[in-house]
Formats: C-alpha cells, sequence, structure tokens
C-alpha cells in the first residue's frame, strides 16, 4: 500500500473502524468464527481456495454490515447465513474442481499450513470425500442442519440461518442423520 | 405410560434443546419404554458415526494466518475506496449542501454574519453620505457664479471628449479634467455649467486614477452624442435628466476624492467606478430616448 493509501485512512473517521459489533469487535467476531465460516464455505463449495474467498467475502459483509448485524449471541447464525448464501453463489458460478483443490493444498502445503505426512493426509482426504459424497446425497434443509448442527451450532442459530422454524430443527436434523448413516453406510464409511 | 417419543423430540434431547421439565419428562420415558430406549441407542450410534464422518472435514487445519491477512487486506481495500469516494463526493457539492444545512449553531452563526454585514452597511452608508455632503459643500463653495451659456458648455464637454481622445496613447501622467456638475434648470434655459476645476488662470492637473480613463471617454462620447442631436428633449424628460445628472456627478465627485484619498483602498475605487458606470447608464438612456423621440418627429 502505497503512502497516500496510508494518508487516508489515518485522516479517515473512526466510525468506519473495526469497532463494535455489538459487545463484539470486528477482530474478536473474526478470532471467534472464522473457523466455523470456513469449514462451513468450505463444506459446500469443496474447494479450499474458493473457501478462502467466500470466507473473506462474508467477512468484508460483516464489516460493511457493522452496524446492522446482530450481537454476540446471534452473530455466528448471522455469519454462517451469510456464509451459505455466499457460497452457493459462489458454487453456481464456479466449476467444483478436485484438481484445482489439489493445487491448492499443494501450495499450502508448501507454506506450512498442511504439515501431515503424505500418506495420512490422502486418507483424511479420502474420509472427506466419502462423507462430502454422503452429504450430497441428502436433501435440502437437511443436508445445512446437518452441516450446522456439527459445527456445534443450536437449533436456534440453524433456525435463524437457514429461515427456518426452531421447532422444526429437531426433527430435520434426526431425519438428516438417518438419511447420512444409511447413505455413509453404503458408500462404505461405516466401518 | 406416556407417549412414544417422535424422532424429532428424541434429537432435540440428545441436543440439549428441550426445556428442563420436557428434558425430565423424556428421561423417564425412556427408562419404561423398551423402543424409545432403542430409537435412543441408535441415535447415539448415528450421531457418533455423523462425527467421525465430519472429524476428517473439520479436523482439516484452517488457515487462520492467511485468511487474517487477506481480510485485513480487503478491509483496508475497502477503506481507502470509502475515503476516496468520500472525497469525490465532498467537493462543491457537499459543501453547498453543508451550508444549506441548517443547524442550531450554523444557524446561529449566520444570523451573527448578517448582523455584522448589515452594522458594516449602515457604516457605509453613513460614511458615504458624510463624504458626499463634504464634497457638495466644497463643490458649492467654489462654484463661480452662474454663466456660461450652452454653447459654453458644449465646448466643455468636447473638450473633454478632444483631451481624453488625445491622450488616449500614450497615457500621460496628467490631463486635464474639466468635470461639469449641472444643476437642475428648466428646458430652454441656458444650462448653468458649474466646473469643478473651472477655467482659472491656472488650471489645476488632475490626476487620472487607474481604470477612470476608459469612463470618461465613453462619457465624453455620449455627452457628445446627445448634444450633437437637434432633437429637443421634452420638457419632463429634460428637467429629470438635469436632475438625475446632476446627482450623478456628485456623486462622482465624492467618490473620486474618496479614491484619491485612499488610493489603496478597493471599495473606493469601486464606488468611483460604479458612479461613473451610473452616468454612462443614464447618458446612455437620454441618448436612446432621444433617439427614440427623434423618429417620432
Amino acid at each position: 500500500m502505497n503512502g497516500q493509501a496510508r494518508a487516508l485512512i489515518e485522516s479517515m473517521p473512526n466510525d468506519i473502524g473495526t469497532e463494535a459489533v455489538g459487545p463484539l469487535s470486528f477482530d474478536e467476531a473474526f478470532t471467534l468464527h472464522h473457523r466455523a465460516v470456513f469449514r462451513t464455505a468450505r463444506a459446500v463449495v469443496r474447494d479450499s481456495a474458493l473457501a478462502e474467498d467466500v470466507t473473506q467475502e462474508v467477512f468484508l459483509r460483516l464489516y460493511r454490515n457493522l452496524n446492522s448485524t446482530p450481537g454476540e449471541d446471534l452473530l455466528r447464525a448471522w455469519l454462517l447465513r451469510v456464509t451459505l448464501n455466499v457460497a452457493r453463489n459462489t458454487l453456481r458460478g464456479q466449476s467444483r474442481s478436485m484438481v484445482r483443490d489439489n493445487e491448492y493444498h499443494k501450495s499450502t502445503s508448501e507454506t506450512g499450513f498442511f504439515v501431515d505426512a503424505p500418506e495420512e493426509d490422502f486418507e483424511r482426504r479420502q474420509a472427506i470425500e466419502e462423507a462430502r459424497r454422503a452429504l450430497d446425497k441428502i436433501k435440502e434443509p437437511m443436508r445445512s442442519c446437518l452441516l450446522l448442527k456439527q459445527q456445534g451450532l443450536s437449533y436456534r442459530e440453524i433456525a435463524i440461518s437457514l429461515s427456518l422454524k426452531e421447532t422444526n430443527i429437531g426433527s430435520l436434523v434426526a431425519r438428516g442423520r438417518k438419511e447420512f448413516a444409511r447413505v455413509y453406510g453404503k458408500i462404505g464409511g461405516k466401518r | 405410560m406416556t407417549r412414544c417419543l417422535d424422532e424429532g423430540k428424541l434429537q432435540s434431547y440428545f441436543d440439549g434443546e428441550l426445556p428442563i421439565d420436557v428434558m425430565e419428562s423424556v428421561t423417564s420415558h425412556l427408562a419404561s419404554c423398551a423402543a424409545c430406549a432403542a430409537a435412543a441407542r441408535e441415535l447415539e450410534e448415528e450421531s457418533a458415526l455423523l462425527t467421525t464422518a465430519f472429524a476428517a472435514e473439520f479436523e482439516a487445519s484452517v488457515p487462520t494466518e492467511r485468511l487474517r491477512q487477506r481480510i485485513d487486506e480487503a478491509v483496508l481495500g475497502d477503506r481507502v475506496a470509502y475515503a476516496q469516494s468520500s472525497q469525490k463526493s465532498g467537493g462543491l457539492a457537499a459543501f453547498f449542501s453543508g451550508l444549506l444545512n441548517f443547524g442550531t449553531q450554523r444557524a446561529l452563526g449566520y444570523a451573527s454574519l448578517a448582523i455584522v454585514l448589515a452594522i458594516a452597511g449602515i457604516f457605509a452608508i453613513v460614511k458615504m453620505r458624510t463624504t458626499s455632503e463634504l464634497a457638495n459643500t466644497a463643490v458649492n463653495t467654489t462654484v463661480p457664479a452662474p454663466a456660461p451659456a450652452p454653447a459654453a458648455s458644449n465646448q466643455t464637454n468636447n473638450t473633454v471628449a478632444q483631451a481624453t481622445e488625445k491622450t488616449s496613447q500614450p497615457v500621460p501622467e496628467t490631463v486635464k479634467l474639466p468635470v461639469t456638475v449641472r444643476p437642475s434648470h428648466n428646458n430652454g434655459v441656458p444650462a448653468v455649467a458649474v466646473k469643478y476645476t473651472p477655467a482659472a488662470p491656472k488650471p489645476t492637473p488632475i490626476k487620472l486614477l487607474p481604470g477612470e480613463r476608459s469612463y470618461l471617454q465613453t462619457i465624453a462620447k455620449l455627452d457628445s452624442t446627445i448634444k450633437s442631436n437637434k432633437n429637443s428633449m421634452r420638457p419632463a424628460l429634460q428637467v429629470e435628466y438635469e436632475r438625475n445628472l446632476a446627482v450623478v456627478d456628485r456623486t462622482i465627485a465624492a467618490t473620486r476624492s474618496a479614491a484619491k484619498s485612499n488610493p489603496n483602498d478597493p471599495d473606493a475605487a469601486d464606488f468611483m467606478f460604479a458612479a461613473y458606470q451610473s452616468k454612462v447608464d443614464l447618458l446612455n438612456t437620454i441618448a436612446d430616448a432621444r433617439v427614440g423621440g427623434g423618429r417620432g418627429h
């Protein structure tokens, strides 16, 4: 960044800074929720590089809507709702490519993000792929309910994220779980 | 025995999403209902399977540092774009909209400014009147007895024109400026030419102020045009013309002396030029009226 841009930023008022998200600051929001956002994005787009793009876009939207985002208790639900929307939109414009994901893993391994041994990495990637294939077979909104439930979201947060009734979440999770177990067993994941 | 649990309620029970009283009732039912207990065991197994299946997905490392770096850069870019757009939109439009945006403090500020301007205006008017009266007094004291005939007046004006035309290039330091101040008189009555710098044995050389020459040239030409037109002016117009001319000439004299005594005051020069302009306008009006009247004859 050049000096002019820095001077511009320094001369800017503080009210557009990364101050408050209800009781959380922007930095705190990132620290607490970026994993959930990235993992949800990656589970949907199946591509780590695209998941990074999605995560960046989600937090940029958070930054731009600091005054209208919910407080701490529902911030994760808001972030994952945005994540699912952005990820699905990204998916529409992108073709899923394992090649690209492989290249991403290769590049990130070189920079130290993936430090596992190659064979361990292969096994884990196989496991991930089996789970993703099973998840693909489950219809919406059960699939998203499962995904968010596995990330530790409460029924209320899931309901907000997916615009569903909170009282229906238990049934949707149960049906999704049964369907996943059935499909995952057929695929061979159930060992 | 209570009713058997549906899958949603059982799932909510395992996920800890039920109210405490409902949780207790479900616990007691599971203790007494074999079918529901079997369903609960199945649920536990499938949940464990789900956790295992997603473990690899969710345990895969998250590039925290890379994400932080990217987001910081994106936010920074957003802020730069915001600052630049603010700068662009903060030009004249923002300035004027800011002026029109009246808050309490701003309204008070405008009111104070208006009061200050009003006081300054009153002060300027009073000062101008005082100066004008002084000039009149001076003129009256130097006015010689009414005498020169209209022909003499014409001659005088022509002299002005000639003098100014002659001195147009190069600009001399001083020229003679016979300025006439005419009191009002009736039609047909010989005009009373009052010379501001009368034809004394030793006429006082008058130094022209910068920019004054062009006005004098214009006035001289207009005056000669009016005089050269033989059509007589209507009596009412003549009276009005003479009266207005006298007022304008007095104003010119007063403002000129003020401008001369305050050469560094741009306002004084402006007042003088405004007076000259008034005279030009008056002469133009009269010349037009006479031309129009002449056509009528």
